[in-house]
């Protein structure tokens, strides 16, 4: 699926999202990276056994049981099951700024390019998209406004 | 009243033309319908019954006379010639072209106006007290504050996509004019023992289908953290408010499921742990806001001098300072008595401009009365009228001398009609004859009434009373909340009329209660009538409808009503 981060598209995606009931990669090199549930991360932090590694939450996912668990986590997908659903903005928002979180934060699901402009100022800064959008219609919504009445919340870069 | 900057300005600019882009991208067939659809909620564009509806924001129902003109305006070009003004204090135009509406926008725009956010799940317009600025009784103009969380809430990039709509009202005044305990948070200025502003806040009121009076969830917010605390409030809700089903998603659903206490200590976490980091504001941002909320100048006695060349005389009410001819008019007086207020400045009246004249529909205003309204506004109160929640309109600064020459001029636009706070001046929402979730019809209803109750001298002898229409129990008209409710009802394909007495949105908010089985549409006036009556034989000296329910419960009323409709 095509990925665009911020505000460039990219090709590369090595992250493999893994289902609770499949078996842990062996941690060889050359392996994906895997992205865990919430649930299965937090087990798995607790025995350390796993150094690199992406979270995937569910809108109903209380993402505060991440705070102090953060350092090896590099990605963490915020699923939108449907666009209308906003709980991901709230879900990114403390991420970014009560948890600290500086990695790579992915907005998955039911994303659409007038959705994204919002999202990017929540702290989401890669986008991944069901199928390719028009590439001057996003730059268009990710540069449209240069005023905001929330200056905590930063505008987007537009690539 | 705020003037925008050049940001606020900028920023429209860029919402108008994003609007412009989705609506060709709509009309192109790029957009899917269910995709615009959201879209152009946020920008105010509903789809009605028969055509697109367009709601235009009065933010805390302030207009000055050039936007009043520009509203006039656009009815005139791009409508029928008339607006509707809304419970929400915003206007309503029912019959927009879709292809027009970035025009209108555009239009909206260059006067300092727009529609964001009076529809879809998102935070709604901020209400407030129509008289702000103007009463004596206020402890801090409410306005400042409302522009503030005006500001905060417009695209906010957390708070667009909430399980419902989100309505906030501010009030500053001892006396509730803004209905703060049926919103879904009410924010009360109030001073606390040291003399510091806060705010009391209550959370989790609302009428619609389930109807919750609010409560308390801080009852001393100082002021400096207004929109922290509003932001946490709105995460525990984007969080945790029930998406799986429209009627239980409002935050009242949310707060009563948890319980005040327990949902008061989430808020109060996620405040702590959030701290300033998001939605603070500076004491220069406010105070550069209240500067742009001047105090009308004093007139006091200045008025009278400057007409009757009088000079020394004590200042004295206006009522004992207006020519004779003024007061000699029993018309003028009736009016008087019923559509003016007493002004923080004895030099000045506060004047209500009724929407409820004979014959026209609840709440609407032609192009041609808001053009002469704004000139009239020019010239007697400082170029500025607001709307109220209850569908009228108010000249707030009226020179006590000029009152007899502005009721003449209103006379003749047909907006003296002297009922306000009357009978006859009923809150109405659209019904069937234009809503699509409406199940029966409210304006024959309210023309029903209005006929029925054509002698002014019977309803100034009732007193003040007011009468609620919905067309559907989402409560557009808020029933729960009058002396009397009308509910209209679907049965059968028949429109039937839900009764309910004893409600309130005022500081003894309260909520009606139901009087019986619903009436036949050809009843309902008479059943009225027969409350009035019933109302009128057992009331003590002064006392109001509300009291007189509350004193002897619903069953007189209720006898009086069926033994008649049986």
């Amino acid at each position: 699926m095509p990925l665009l981060r911020n505000g460039q598209w990219v090709d590369n995606n090595p992250w493999v999202r893994l289902e609770d009931e499949d078996a842990l990669p062996t941690n060889t090199a050359g392996d994906a990276p895997a992205v865990y549930s919430l649930a299965r991360f937090l087990e798995s932090e607790k025995s350390g056994q796993h150094t690199t590694s992406g979270v995937w939450l569910s809108s109903t996912d209380n993402v505060l049981e991440l705070a102090g668990k953060l350092d090896h986590v590099q990605l963490i997908v915020i699923d939108f099951p449907v666009y209308t659903d906003g709980r991901g903005y709230t879900q990114a928002r403390l991420l970014r700024t009560q948890l600290g979180f500086s990695g790579e934060l992915r907005a998955t699901g039911d994303v659409r390019p007038d959705q994204i402009l919002f999202m990017a100022r929540a702290g989401i800064d890669t986008f991944d998209f069901p199928e390719r959008p028009d590439e001057t219609l996003i730059t268009d919504i990710l540069s449209r406004f240069t005023v905001s009445y929330q200056p905590s919340y930063s505008l987007p870069i537009a690539g | 009243m705020y003037q925008y900057t050049e940001y606020d300005r900028e920023f429209l600019q860029q919402r108008v033309a994003e609007f412009r882009e989705q609506t060709a991208r709509k009309l192109s067939g790029d957009l899917s319908e269910d995709e615009f659809k959201q879209l152009r909620l946020r920008n105010g564009l509903y789809e009605q019954r028969k055509a697109y509806m367009l709601r235009v924001a009065i933010p805390y129902g302030q207009l000055s006379s050039v936007q009043l003109k520009k509203l006039g305006h656009i009815a005139r070009v791009y409508d029928k010639d008339y607006g509707h003004i809304t419970t929400r204090q915003n206007i309503q135009y029912n019959w927009p072209k879709m292809e027009q509406v970035p025009d209108i926008l555009q239009e909206l725009a260059d006067v300092d106006m727009h529609a964001i956010q009076t529809s879809g799940n998102c935070i709604r317009n901020t209400t407030s007290d129509p008289l702000a600025g103007a009463i004596a009784d206020e402890i801090e103009d409410p306005r400042p504050w409302c522009e503030l969380i005006r500001q905060w809430s417009t695209l906010h990039p957390e708070f667009n996509w909430l399980p419902r709509k989100f309505k906030i009202a501010v009030t500053g005044s001892l006396k509730d004019r803004a209905a703060v305990q049926v919103h879904d948070i009410g924010l009360r200025l109030i001073k606390n023992g040291q003399g510091e502003t806060g705010f009391e806040v209550l959370v989790g009121g609302g009428l619609g289908r389930t109807p919750y009076i609010g409560q308390v969830i801080n009852p001393f917010l100082p002021a400096k953290h207004l929109l922290t605390y509003l932001a946490a409030i709105l995460r525990v809700y984007n969080l945790e408010g029930r998406r799986d089903n429209l009627y239980k998603a409002r935050i009242k659903i949310l707060v009563n499921a948890m319980g005040i206490d327990a949902f008061r200590e989430k808020v109060e976490q996620h405040w702590q742990q959030a701290g300033d980091s998001d939605d603070s504001f500076t004491q220069a941002d406010i105070d550069a806001i209240k500067a742009q909320f001047p105090a009308a100048p004093t007139l006091g006695t200045v008025a009278m001098h400057n007409t009757k060349g009088a000079t020394d005389t004590p200042v004295a009410p206006v009522s004992a300072q207006q020519p004779d001819q003024m007061f000699s008019n029993p018309l003028f007086n009736q009016w008087y008595q019923a559509n003016t207020r007493e002004h923080r400045d004895s030099g000045r009246r506060i004047v209500y401009v009724s929407l409820k004249a004979p014959g026209q529909p609840a709440g609407d205003i032609t192009s041609d009365q808001m053009d002469a309204l704004a000139d009239l506004a020019d010239k007697f109160s400082l170029g500025e009228i607001r709307t109220t929640h209850e569908q009228n309109l108010v000249l707030a600064h009226v020179p006590g001398v000029d009152l007899f020459e502005l009721w003449n001029e209103l006379k003749s636009l047909k907006l003296a009609t002297p009922n306000l706070g009357k009978l006859t001046d009923m809150i109405v929402c659209p019904g069937l004859d234009y809503c699509s979730l409406a199940n029966a019809g409210t304006l024959e209803i309210y023309d029903q009434i209005y006929k029925h109750f054509d002698d002014l001298d019977y309803l100034h002898e009732l007193g003040d009373i007011s009468i609620k229409i919905s067309g559907c129990m989402n409560a557009c008209g808020h029933h729960h909340v009058g002396d009397i409710g009308i509910l209209g009802v679907d049965k059968g394909g028949v429109e039937w009329y839900q009764l309910t007495i004893g409600g309130n949105a005022g500081n003894e908010a309260s909520l009606g209660k139901r009087l019986g089985r619903a009436i036949a549409k050809h009843e309902v006036s008479q059943a009225i009538e027969q409350i009035l009556e019933t109302y009128i034989a057992l009331r003590n000296p002064e006392e109001s409808f509300h009291d007189a329910v509350h004193r002897v419960g619903t069953t007189p009323f209720k006898e009086s009503v069926y033994a008649t409709a049986a």
